[in-house]
């Protein structure tokens, strides 16, 4: 068993660090809401990157990822699959974004849509959508950082306070420096997940089966059926060929909405800077492959873990290895948790004052006002995502997914906005209303689905369809040729 | 459309069906030859990670500059 206080120590040396690090740029952006929310769209290379690679990669990439592989086998490498192409639909979207922000002042993804379409209920729906999404999966990230502290130190720290103390410090920093906060953190972060995943990923199949190639050749031998895909389901049934590649499909298509990802095109300094972070993104992709062999090794670990997604810890608890070890794996869980829930808690008060408050409801804020209402969202939320993490017992990875399908459905109005001038507001907020109502009722219904293919995918084409149907007969607005125009210019 | 935008809509196109049915079944979906110890399964999502890396590196260092 691990030494709790040498956990401890390293987990709370961690905290301090990022707090530090997060606390000190607070300085170099501007006190309006535009340094706030995007960072005075100055962001160079480094930010970017981190910003959007650690984003992504949640404590589900720490935890999920492991435990895909370790129950379900290959069917988790489709997060692989669709990391391949993931990100490429932001190198053509990202500049255009980037070009009306900087002209119309833009700092989110509904603001834009709001202008461009001249309706401010779509940047309502949007900010309800946006906030509805991501109050289930902060409260995640809180459960897994709670978790691991609780597993880590034999329970000596409960998750209720693990969670606590490790949110109190995300809170503290995003509150200080907005983005900049959330991006030196990030890097940090991100640095650290990786270095980590690599090194427990070569480490422990050489401690538990005396290598990688020993690892996968027993696995091979004894369960080859875990090393094909497209694997089985969380209920333990054989995933389906067609719902394996609509999975792909739809998440290359959504990814680049979130609104805390799509919102980074403000935040960089220039549209070479959104290209190349696009460009750079698969060698963050890559470090998925370590998580997946941690998930590998715990095929024929002794005792079983109680629940799959418990399997990294579990192993680490259950096998002789150094508590420096331990306590570095608990703090780069911890790493993935924060530098996912900082961008959500930050993206998610940016949206509800913005486009909530601002856009959709028509208030006028001053700059200074804005910023304050900003951070006193960030409170809220972060207050909301606790009580969430703390007393929902239902499944919030249920609730992720019938939001993320939402998410999802913004895909069409924003394609819309940035390239066809005569697509008009009725019928992007038409097919956006059409396609969420048609995702949630087969998220909720699987067996209403009359292929086996992804809920979203239905949710597109019926999005698409009625967008253009409502459509029919539109012309471009002056406003709005300008804007495409202001988009496309190089 | 140039030539480059086509190139590298038909590189998206068949990295997509290469991770999707029916390429990844017919060609990438076997456990032999393993990679550096991994199945081939999986190494067939790294290389096409790579390939899409070196796909887009080449798109972009080909843009037209004015």
């Amino acid at each position: 068993m691990p030494s709790t206080t040498v956990v401890l120590a390293i987990s709370v040396g961690y905290l301090v660090a990022c707090l530090a690090l997060g606390m000190w740029p607070s300085k170099k952006s501007s006190a309006s809401s535009e340094g706030f929310v995007a960072g005075d769209r100055g962001l160079g290379l480094l930010l970017m990157y981190f910003i959007t690679g650690a984003t992504i990669f949640s404590a589900f990439a720490f935890l999920g990822a492991p435990g895909w592989a370790y129950s379900k086998g290959a069917a988790g490498f489709y997060i692989l699959g669709y990391g391949a192409l993931g990100l490429v639909p932001f190198y053509f979207i990202g500049p255009r974004a980037s070009r009306v922000g900087r002209e119309y002042g833009f700092v989110t993804q509904a603001q834009m849509m709001s202008v461009r379409f001249d309706m401010p209920a779509i940047a309502g729906m949007m900010a309800i959508v946006s906030i509805v999404a991501f109050v289930p999966y902060l409260a995640l990230q809180m459960q897994g950082a709670g978790y691991v502290v609780e597993t880590m130190t034999n329970g000596d720290v409960p998750a209720w306070s693990g969670a606590l103390v490790v949110y109190v410090v995300v809170t503290a920093y995003v509150l200080k420096s907005g983005v900049l906060g959330v991006g030196w953190t990030n890097t940090f972060q991100g640095i650290f997940m990786m270095a980590l995943a690599w090194g427990l990923g070569l480490y422990l199949p050489h401690e538990l089966y005396g290598g990688i190639d020993e690892l996968f050749a027993r696995i091979a031998a004894e369960r080859p059926d875990h090393l094909l895909a497209p694997g089985k389901t969380s209920a333990g049934q054989p995933w389906s060929w067609s719902e394996y590649s609509s999975a792909v499909i739809i998440s290359i298509v959504g990814f680049s909405m979130w609104p805390h990802l799509f919102m980074k095109s403000f935040t960089a300094k220039s549209e070479e800077t959104i290209r190349r972070t696009v460009l750079l993104y698969p060698t963050f992709q890559i470090f998925l492959v370590p998580l997946f062999i941690i998930g590998f090794c715990g095929v024929f670990f002794e005792p079983p873990p109680a629940r799959a997604d418990q399997i990294l810890p579990h192993i680490l608890m259950n096998t002789q290895i150094p508590s420096v070890i331990v306590g570095l794996f608990c703090a780069g869980a911890l790493a993935a948790s924060m530098s996912s829930g900082d961008a959500m808690a930050h993206a998610a008060a940016s949206i509800a004052v913005r486009d909530g408050v601002v856009e959709a409801a028509k208030k006028k804020l001053e700059p200074n006002a804005e910023r304050r209402w900003i951070r006193i969202v960030v409170v809220l939320v972060m207050i909301a995502a606790y009580g969430v993490a703390i007393v929902y017992k239902g499944s919030l990875v249920f609730l992720l997914l019938t939001t993320y399908g939402a998410v999802v459905q913004f895909a069409p109005g924003v394609l819309a906005c940035l390239y066809l001038p005569r697509v008009r507001g009725r019928s992007v907020l038409a097919g956006m209303i059409a396609g969420s109502a048609v995702t949630g009722v087969f998220v909720a219904f699987p067996e209403w689905r009359p292929f086996a293919i992804h809920a979203g995918a239905y949710g597109l084409v019926v999005n698409v369809v009625v967008l253009a149907l409502v459509n029919l007969g539109a012309t471009a607005r002056d406003e709005a040729r300008r804007f495409v125009e202001i988009a496309a210019r190089e | 459309m140039t030539l480059r935008n086509v190139l590298y809509a038909a590189f998206c196109l068949v990295c997509l069906l290469a991770l999707t049915w029916p390429g990844y079944p017919m060609f990438g979906n076997r456990i032999d030859p393993r990679v550096l110890g991994l199945p081939f399964s999986l190494f067939w999502n790294v290389l096409w990670i790579l390939l899409s890396f070196a796909a887009i590196g080449a798109y972009h260092a080909t843009r037209p500059r004015r």
